[in-house]
């Protein structure tokens, strides 16, 4: 079997983290937007600036609108081609990362990539902002669905799928953090809501990762947001909460290295194992005492730490003879 | 709509298809086809216009579909389009094509041993059959190559040559050599994937010959050229990258032959070794396929501006360490002024009369007077370029351009050689815009590959075609689109 190179490799994450940047952005855009809908009472509607600043893009938004409503936010986190992580963006440089290993991949899986960048391209951006973004998001979250379908299917599970692996769950990772972080923050700076307005906004977080029948199945109780906090952070099998997506950082890892539970073989590893131990053994009680916040915070720090160390240990080569 | 009266029952494709004066390669005369034609032009004579396009876009739906595209940048978010694909096939008959594998195979190694000799001994030169100055005022002789002696002797690896066939003789000649990077056969094994599940009927009926086992023996002749003695070298093919226009040809190769596509960037020279950068470090590199043109390979070596290539490169080559495909230097052939010598280097190196005619070709430097004089009905080329550029095509010049190419060609009379127009062969196409069959120019180029023994030739090649109604120049920078070629098993 021969070594993969190092450029492969950095390809192959980026190409997951972009796929699953596009259908983490699609599923909130698409959840935001109905919760909306059924929301009569206008002064507790959803606010729409969180999802810009859950992109991390407060800047670049500023500059283009002067106020976030469901049509600049959709604009702008669909379609927008100076906006580096719109969906659209996403889509071409998952391409583009593609085609430049397409040899290694899968005939299957480049053709789905591609046909996934053409389809996104047939939409009008003009068309599908009066229609409202349920068909846009919804056609791009399966569209990805299929590509890890087509991807899990056709690719041989070895060194290279590993990377595709770590790159999705990493991302995935960020964007569960990002996500309660910023939803919890701005309910607090809203203590007077109204239970029922509260409890909307905590349904459209669960049902923007997948989880909301899962949640009555586990909790069998009315929406509270520690419950949610504590299924998003610490659920061991949900596939989009962080102790999963971190588990699955680790299993990806180890995979490549060959490092076995309990050791580490690199800088990734370490923190990934730290970042778990705390995601396995702390209460939800635990984390609230010690403000949730900050304990987001940290996550998120480890989880890019994390893909930097990933960067120098497989893909950079700072020797140049 | 009344019926017109047709020729052939049902054949509105063809209604009004007028051969012309050229030699049409499916018509021997007004609606009658050749006998190696016959099964084809049944077939396509039997589709309504409107199954003929539904045909035509699930073709081209498939090209899309793959990636098979080249991107425009010009509106600011980078447009693909097509390579145009034209769905009727260009038939040779066995026996048409025997001769040409010949004349082929007999030119290839002509060419191998003028190359050999040129960066050896200089024999040629020595015994005064072609001029010393041709061969050093060569914008692509590469002085570096002198004395090195390539793995197994073999400079041409893998040759591209252009046919054309005289409509007035209606024999094949030779129009130029590419023994550089010579690019499309991928279109060729894509063109016959794509024509499969589109006429599948039409491969039952005629016996097509394959071509799929380009890949397979183009990696036979990789792994044999490794330097280190080992059952499982290392070979990769050098690609630019991703915004080269034949990338898609690169990946396309490295991923059939199962070896690794790498850019200049993976690659290291340490100690006269070329290794590779790998997740688990520094792997040694045996055969490079490098489909990078000589100037950009090693920016020690040659243009020093160079991002594409690997530092060290020609020390590792110099050294014995590395086989490159094709090996350096090799544009020396490629020269349309030393293209007129090659029948000359048949028979100094073979003893042997040329099986493929040449054109009739004037060198700049060695007939002025006469090019300048006939201007308006020569076809003139700059010896270096190739793509269709640099070009005049004097019938279809207006006299200003003809007269600022003359000062040009006066000014430096070497970089410049004429020939008479050669009326090219045509092919019935279709015509999108009015959705016709229109007879098109065409020629062929086939793709040798050489093992130091013998060539190998997938039967036929690409045929490349001028779709712009009357136009005379195939090349794809200029228009031009591609049709699959079937060589078949008999003459019918």
């Amino acid at each position: 079997m021969p070594e993969m190179l190092s450029r492969i490799a950095d390809s192959l994450f980026w190409m997951a983290r972009y796929i699953e940047r596009a259908e983490d952005t699609a599923r909130i855009l698409d959840v935001n937007y109905h919760m909306m809908l059924e929301q009569s009472d206008h002064e507790y509607r959803l606010r729409w600036d969180p999802l810009i600043v859950m992109a991390g893009e407060e800047k670049p938004f500023q500059q283009l609108y002067t106020e976030a409503n469901a049509y600049t936010v959709f604009d702008f986190l669909a379609f927008r081609a100076d906006n580096p992580s719109s969906i659209v963006q996403c889509i071409a440089k998952a391409r583009e990362n593609a085609r430049t290993i397409r040899e290694r991949i899968s005939r299957e899986m480049w053709e789905d990539i591609n046909g996934l960048y053409h389809m996104v391209n047939r939409f009008d951006a003009a068309d599908e902002i009066a229609a409202g973004p349920h068909r846009f998001c919804d056609a791009v979250k399966f569209a990805c669905h299929r590509f890890h379908g087509v991807t899990d299917a056709t690719l041989p599970h070895d060194e290279g799928w590993q990377f595709l692996r770590i790159g999705w769950s990493l991302e995935r990772a960020e964007a569960t953090t990002r996500l309660v972080d910023v939803q919890y923050q701005n309910l607090l700076e809203k203590p007077s809501v109204p239970a029922t307005a509260d409890n909307h906004q905590w349904m459209a977080v669960l049902r923007s990762v997948g989880a909301y029948e899962a949640y009555h199945r586990q909790y069998h109780s009315p929406i509270k947001p520690e419950k949610v906090a504590e299924m998003l952070i610490l659920h061991p099998q949900h596939p989009r909460s962080i102790r999963f997506t971190a588990t699955e950082v680790q299993a990806g890892l180890r995979a490549i290295s060959g490092a076995g539970s309990g050791t580490y073989a690199n800088e990734a590893e370490r923190l990934t194992g730290r970042v778990l131990e705390g995601l396995r053994y702390q209460t939800i009680e635990e984390i609230f005492s010690r403000g949730l916040h900050t304990y987001l915070g940290d996550l998120l720090q480890s989880f890019r730490s994390i893909g930097h160390d990933i960067a120098r240990t497989y893909f950079y080569y700072a020797v140049v003879a | 709509m009344s019926a017109a009266p047709q020729e052939v029952p049902g054949s509105a494709l063809f209604q009004g298809y007028d051969p012309g004066s050229y030699y049409d390669e499916m018509f021997s005369s007004r609606g009658e086809p050749r006998p190696y034609y016959v099964k084809m032009f049944q077939k396509l004579a039997a589709l309504a216009p409107s199954h003929f396009e539904e045909r035509r876009q699930l073709a081209d739906l498939a090209f899309l579909m793959q990636g098979i595209t080249f991107t425009v940048y010009s509106d600011g978010r980078g447009t693909e389009r097509l390579f145009p694909f034209d769905l009727i096939p260009r038939i040779l008959p066995r026996s048409q094509w025997e001769r040409i594998e010949r004349g082929l195979a007999q030119r290839v190694v002509a060419l191998n041993l003028f190359l050999q000799d040129v960066y050896g001994k200089q024999r040629i030169l020595k015994d005064r059959q072609m001029p010393r100055e041709l061969i050093y005022s060569c914008q692509h002789f590469r002085r570096e190559m002198i004395g090195i002696e390539v793995p197994r002797g073999i400079h041409t690896h893998i040759s591209g040559i252009d046919l054309v066939r005289d409509s007035k003789s209606g024999e094949m000649v030779v129009l130029e050599d590419n023994v550089r990077t010579p690019s499309g056969v991928s279109y060729v094994l894509e063109n016959r994937l794509v024509m499969t599940r589109t006429f599948p009927d039409a491969f039952q009926a005629c016996e097509v010959l394959p071509v799929n086992h380009y890949p397979a023996e183009l990696c036979r002749i990789l792994r044999s050229l490794s330097p280190r003695a080992t059952d499982q070298p290392q070979m990769v093919l050098l690609s630019p990258g991703i915004y080269n226009s034949a990338y898609f040809e690169h990946s396309f190769l490295a991923q059939q032959m199962g070896i690794e596509l790498v850019e200049g960037r993976d690659l290291i020279v340490d100690a006269n070794v070329v290794y590779m950068k790998t997740i688990r470090g520094l792997k040694r590199v045996d055969v490079m396929y490098r489909r990078i043109d000589d100037e950009y390979l090693d920016p020690l070596t040659f243009r020093s501006d160079s991002l594409l290539g690997v530092p060290g490169l020609m020390g590792a080559y110099r050294a014995g360490n590395i086989a490159l495909v094709n090996a350096i230097g090799n544009g020396i052939a490629d020269d349309k002024a030393v293209y007129s010598y090659v029948p000359t280097f048949i028979r100094y190196y073979l003893g042997e009369d040329a099986i493929l005619r040449n054109v009739e070709t004037y060198l700049g430097d060695r007939d002025l007077g006469y090019i300048l004089d006939h201007l308006p009905e020569l076809v003139v080329k700059a010896v270096g370029e190739s793509g269709g550029y640099g070009m005049l095509i004097g019938p279809a010049a207006d006299r200003a351009t003809i007269e600022q190419f003359g000062t040009r060609i006066q000014a430096n009379p070497r970089n410049y050689i004429a020939q008479p127009v050669v009326p090219l062969s045509r092919v019935p196409s279709y015509h999108a815009g009015t959705r016709r069959i229109i007879g098109c120019h065409v020629d062929l180029r086939p793709y040798c590959l050489y093992d130091g023994e013998k060539v190998t030739i997938v039967p036929g090649g690409l045929t490349r075609v001028a779709l712009t109604p009357g136009s005379l120049v195939v090349n794809s920078s200029q228009g031009g689109g591609s049709k699959d070629t079937w060589v078949l098993h008999g003459e019918c």
